[in-house]
């Protein structure tokens, strides 16, 4: 029987020196370009060992180009970054660059953070051992101040969350999605902020975004990007089914893009949209907001966890292995064969809506319970699995 | 043993499988259903001509690319 969640609560969580909220203390390592990736790995993987730290590893957050990015994706790899570094969820960020010049520019851009963070450049190395102990150097310097960060009393309006789904059939359309919508009415009303993204799963779904706008302006936003969505898609000379409805969808019986669509705005419940957000945005007020992503679950939740989110909700029909290592992802999901299946790696199950023996309410009670035990440190199954990967979408060819 | 369907909106021409007792051929409703439908597909809960909407939520979620009889599975095979 559930007792808890008949009105919104606080949760002890990390309150940083601007106000925000992080639900974990995590120490971050963050290579701003590909040709660090590795000594980060090294150095993230000794200090580890160092100090045998299985249950709360270094989080690894690697850039994947920033060399031979242009213009818009080249400012959009760093502002994303930079977001991720210094996240709510982090207690103390190493910034690795590759030369000198970009780490002078982290330096700058992360002067006035108020978390401790520290800047270095591969370059100023001699050999690519020194290069790995002064990362670990580092990561100890960094792993000494997040320690200064205790758990305290936060108001549960403090919550960002990230809505997502993947493997969607039709028990995500009537059990998973809704019981998500459910807690997002409620989340909502208590003053948190909700994110949805993936504009192309709104293709379809106009009607509903106008008649849950607050404004007429903001739904226009929204249909506007659906629409530059849209004629992409038309316009790539690529035939898009088996890409989106992914061919796990249409073996599980969804049949066009509308339909998914449909099933997937029943996450947002009867919230309306406050605002229309670019990719990793923060949001100017708490509500429901939209997000212009591309559709794939890896790329859309590291667009909403670098606007703020701390807590990812991802509906599931069949099994989807994604998630965040930053933003604790809670898997739902309504499927009784993937429930039966995926025990290991589903944090709230729904089955019993199915044939009857709980309603929608209890269901988002459910949800609800789950938000507030991983706010308090309660791990997730893709946290125990270490899953999850950070991508940033690029525009421009690359010369 | 008559099988789960859920219609979702009123205005609906398929209805939703929600089982697994595939080789059972008649819903709850009573709509007879023609072969084995997996859980989560969808059957025509009328005749539907080519060119016709398929309506699921109450929206058009796709057009019928050729006829289906009602109880057939409705799918990318006959649906676009």
């Amino acid at each position: 029987m559930s007792t808890t969640a008949a009105e919104p609560l606080g949760f002890k969580g990390f309150m940083r020196p601007d106000g925000r909220v992080g639900v974990r203390n995590h120490l971050a390592l963050v290579s701003t370009v590909a040709l660090a990736n590795r000594t980060a790995e090294h150095a993230a993987s000794h200090f580890d060992r160092l100090r045998a730290s299985a249950g709360d590893p270094v989080l690894l957050i690697r850039g994947e180009f920033q060399r031979g990015l242009q213009a818009a994706d080249a400012r959009l790899q760093d502002e994303v970054l930079e977001r991720l570094a210094t996240h709510p969820n982090v207690g103390a960020a190493v910034v690795l660059c590759h030369d000198r010049r970009a780490a002078q520019a982290w330096s700058a851009r992360l002067a006035a953070w108020p978390t401790p963070v520290e800047v270095l450049a591969v370059m100023d190395s001699r050999g690519v051992q020194h290069a790995i102990d002064r990362c670990v150097e580092a990561l100890a310097r960094m792993d000494a101040r997040r320690a200064g960060f205790v758990r305290s009393d936060c108001p549960f309006s403090s919550l960002t969350l990230a809505l997502e789904c993947g493997g969607s059939d039709a028990s995500s359309a009537v059990c998973s999605n809704p019981a998500i919508g459910r807690f997002v009415d409620r989340a909502v009303a208590a003053g948190a902020t909700v994110i949805v993204s993936e504009t192309a799963e709104f293709i379809g779904g106009e009607e509903v975004v106008r008649a849950q706008s607050q404004t007429p302006a903001i739904a226009q936003a929204i249909i506007d990007r659906i629409a530059v969505t849209e004629s992409r898609m038309a316009g790539d000379g690529d035939h898009y089914r088996g890409v989106n409805p992914t061919a796990e969808n249409i073996e599980a019986g969804l049949t066009t893009l509308v339909e998914k669509t449909m099933g997937a705005l029943c996450k947002i419940g009867e919230a309306r949209f406050a605002g229309c957000l670019a990719f990793g945005e923060r949001p100017a007020v708490a509500g429901l907001q939209f997000m212009d992503t591309p559709f794939f679950s890896p790329c859309s939740i590291t667009g909403m966890v670098a606007a703020g989110a701390q807590i990812t909700l991802f509906s599931m029909g069949v099994f989807n292995p994604s998630g965040n290592t930053l933003a604790p992802t809670i898997k739902v999901c309504g499927n009784p064969d993937t429930l039966s299946r995926w025990p290991d790696g589903i944090d709230v199950g729904l089955a019993e809506l199915i044939d009857g023996r709980i309603g929608l309410d209890e269901a988002g009670v459910r949800v609800h319970d789950a938000v507030l035990r991983v706010a308090k440190g309660g791990i997730t199954h893709t946290e125990r699995w270490g899953e999850g990967q950070f991508i940033i979408p690029r525009m421009l060819p690359t010369f | 043993m008559p099988r789960t369907a859920l219609t979702v909106h009123p205005g609906d021409n398929v209805v939703t499988l929600l089982d697994f007792k595939v080789d059972d051929r008649i819903t709850q409703e009573g709509l007879p259903l023609i072969g084995s439908i997996p859980f989560g597909h969808k059957a025509a809960s009328r005749d539907i001509a080519p060119g016709e909407p398929v309506i699921k939520y109450g929206v058009a979620i796709g057009v019928a690319s050729r006829a289906i009889q009602i109880g057939e599975h409705v799918h990318v095979h006959n649906c676009r």
